[in-house]
């Protein structure tokens, strides 16, 4: 296991202990704690851009209508910032989940992809849960500085809320990363008048961020072939040196890749032949009965 | 022969002081078959750059059509229009999320019809044989098929001219077997191909003429036979014969045999 593997799986462990202690009976935090802490030591992989584009094109909601998968989970997301408990996001999350998932057929893809934010959510949430305190009170306490750390009741209740917010907006997102394409999510964006700019920022930035990951995969590939991550000093030595060319490489490779786009006339729009979609009323119904349900859930004291 | 691109006196250089490019004079003629060799940064590339319109001369003047290509966007994308460019690493040039979505990238830009863009991207996607490709996506596919995509891509926009950068290498034999094919049938269109290769076995067998650059100047500009013919030229430039001048050479042959067939029918008579 790679050391920052153990260091996610013993943060996030730590996190879901934290969020339950004293709250449930004494071992299942303990369980939820090695459940998270197994589940986010297994390891997150950066895909590619090919494979993204290559999920959402095999997804079974591939066919639904690209404005309605997104603008109906962003209203999905919005519902979820107003729950007053965490069940209905948690069930939402859970739902998204299983249709993302389709029947565990994409389950490895979505558990690795999930892990990073993940782990955002946990160290976000560490320091909603522990607060300084002088004396030692609360569900637990860790000596600090002359004082305690303490993990009290009433920041545990907001920081489940705040998870299980974070983690039903997260569900929605997924929900349209895994099943639409870049090209269809753009139209819908231009679709909206959202600026030009904003959209091609937003490609580029998403084109060259994997253009840097395949690069660093590449040289870090070419590195270990010639043993440079044979030792731990060797380790940090090669790291920093892959790092200070890394810039440098995918640098080159960018200005190449915008040369080829300007060599097809490309004047600053974006744009792809895309294909129409028809809007179906079984989609529709779809998302009508999982924003019902979440609005009455929200109505209801959720 | 109708003159479609001429380069007259054109310079380039990315840094101050060495010419990537030096007065440049040449031109491509309608049709043509056009084998460019020379060495690693002998100014090929940037030759192919300039005829894009991706760079602009800092001296001289590159003309499409008779009419001289300035440095506004519209000017430079009449060029473009005109003249394609096949990148030599297909993972530069391949952008969009699927077969189609990529070809139809540079029609798109053209502000043409929708119905227009289908069907430049149908006769593209039909003439290189990528219809079951259609919908998946371009980085997963290999190497020989990547090269026919991006050729497609060029095919859409209609060019006049296309310039293809060292479009065999990385090809296994096959592939470049097929590229052969795929050229024949660009040029069979009336589409002037201009190739940039160190295959001089391949330029000897399928070029109507031969640029050779060296350091950033055109070196020599004639018929292959002439070219191959001067050892002393081949030798300064950093090249060798094609194989078949020597195999001429040995067998005493009256002309030197083009291709394999050619050989085998001049051996058999």
């Amino acid at each position: 296991m790679k050391p920052v593997s153990a260091l996610s799986g013993i943060l996030g462990g730590f996190v879901a202990w934290s969020l339950f202690a004293g709250a449930l009976a004494r071992p299942l935090p303990l369980a939820a704690g090695a459940a998270v802490g197994l589940w986010l030591s297994l390891g997150h992989t950066h895909e590619s851009v090919s494979r993204t584009e290559q999920l959402a094109r095999t997804s079974a909601f591939f066919d639904v209508h690209p404005a309605l998968k997104v603008w109906g989970s962003c209203a999905l997301l919005l519902l979820c910032l107003f729950a007053a408990t965490p069940w209905p996001p948690l069930v939402l999350f859970a739902v998204m989940s299983a249709l993302i998932c389709e029947r565990g057929r994409r389950w490895h893809d979505y558990r690795a992809a999930l892990t990073v934010p993940a782990l955002f959510l946990a160290a976000g949430v560490l320091a909603l849960l522990w607060e300084y305190s002088s004396v030692p009170e609360g569900t637990a306490m860790i000596p600090f500085f002359g004082g305690w750390l303490v993990l009290r009741p009433a920041a545990q209740c907001t920081a489940r809320l705040v998870m299980a917010r974070a983690l039903g907006a997260l569900g929605c997102l997924y929900f349209i990363r895994f099943t639409t394409p870049v090209s269809e999510l753009l139209h819908v964006l231009r679709a909206a008048r959202i600026p030009e700019t904003v959209i091609d920022l937003a490609v580029l930035m998403y084109r060259y961020i994997f253009l840097l990951l395949e690069t660093h995969a590449a040289m870090r590939d070419a590195a270990a072939s010639r043993l440079g991550f044979g030792s731990f000093r060797r380790d940090l030595r090669t790291t920093g040196i892959l790092y200070g060319n890394l810039l440098a490489h995918s640098f080159r490779r960018a200005q190449a890749s915008f040369d080829a786009m300007e060599s097809r006339c490309a004047g600053g729009k974006l744009l792809f032949l895309t294909r129409e979609k028809p809007l179906r009323a079984v989609h529709l119904a779809g998302f009508g009965v999982l924003l019902v349900g979440m609005t009455a859930a929200l109505v209801c004291g959720g | 022969m109708r003159e479609i691109l001429r380069f007259e006196d054109v310079s380039y250089s990315y840094e101050e002081g060495r010419a990537a490019l030096a007065r440049l004079t040449v031109s491509v003629g309608e049709g043509e078959r056009v084998a460019v060799l020379g060495e690693n940064g002998a100014g090929k590339s940037t030759f192919f750059l300039l005829a894009n319109g991706v760079l602009v001369p800092q001296t001289g003047c590159v003309y499409f059509e008779s009419n001289p290509i300035g440095n506004k966007t519209e000017s430079l994308n009449t060029l473009r229009r005109g003249v394609g460019l096949v990148f030599q690493d297909p993972d530069v040039q391949i952008f969009g999320g699927t077969v189609e979505e990529e070809i139809s990238f540079g029609p798109m830009n053209l502000n043409i019809p929708l119905s227009e863009v289908r069907v430049r991207v149908d006769e593209a996607v039909n003439s290189f044989a990528l219809e079951e490709y259609r919908q998946r996506v371009p980085h997963s596919l290999s190497g020989g098929e990547k090269k026919r995509i991006t050729l497609a891509d060029a095919l859409a926009m209609q060019p006049r001219v296309l310039l293809l950068d060292e479009p065999a290498s990385s090809l296994d034999p096959a592939n470049a077997k097929l590229l052969e094919d795929n050229l024949a049938m660009l040029a069979a269109r009336g589409i002037a191909l201009v190739v940039a290769t160190h295959d001089v076995d391949f330029a000897w067998r399928w070029a109507q003429r031969v640029l050779i650059f060296r350091k950033g100047k055109l070196e020599a500009d004639g018929a292959p036979e002439n070219i191959f013919a001067d050892a002393a030229l081949l030798h300064r430039c950093g090249l060798e014969q094609p194989l078949l001048f020597r195999v001429a050479e040995i067998l005493k042959l009256p002309a030197v045999p083009r291709t394999a067939e050619e050989l085998e029918q001049e051996w058999n008579a």
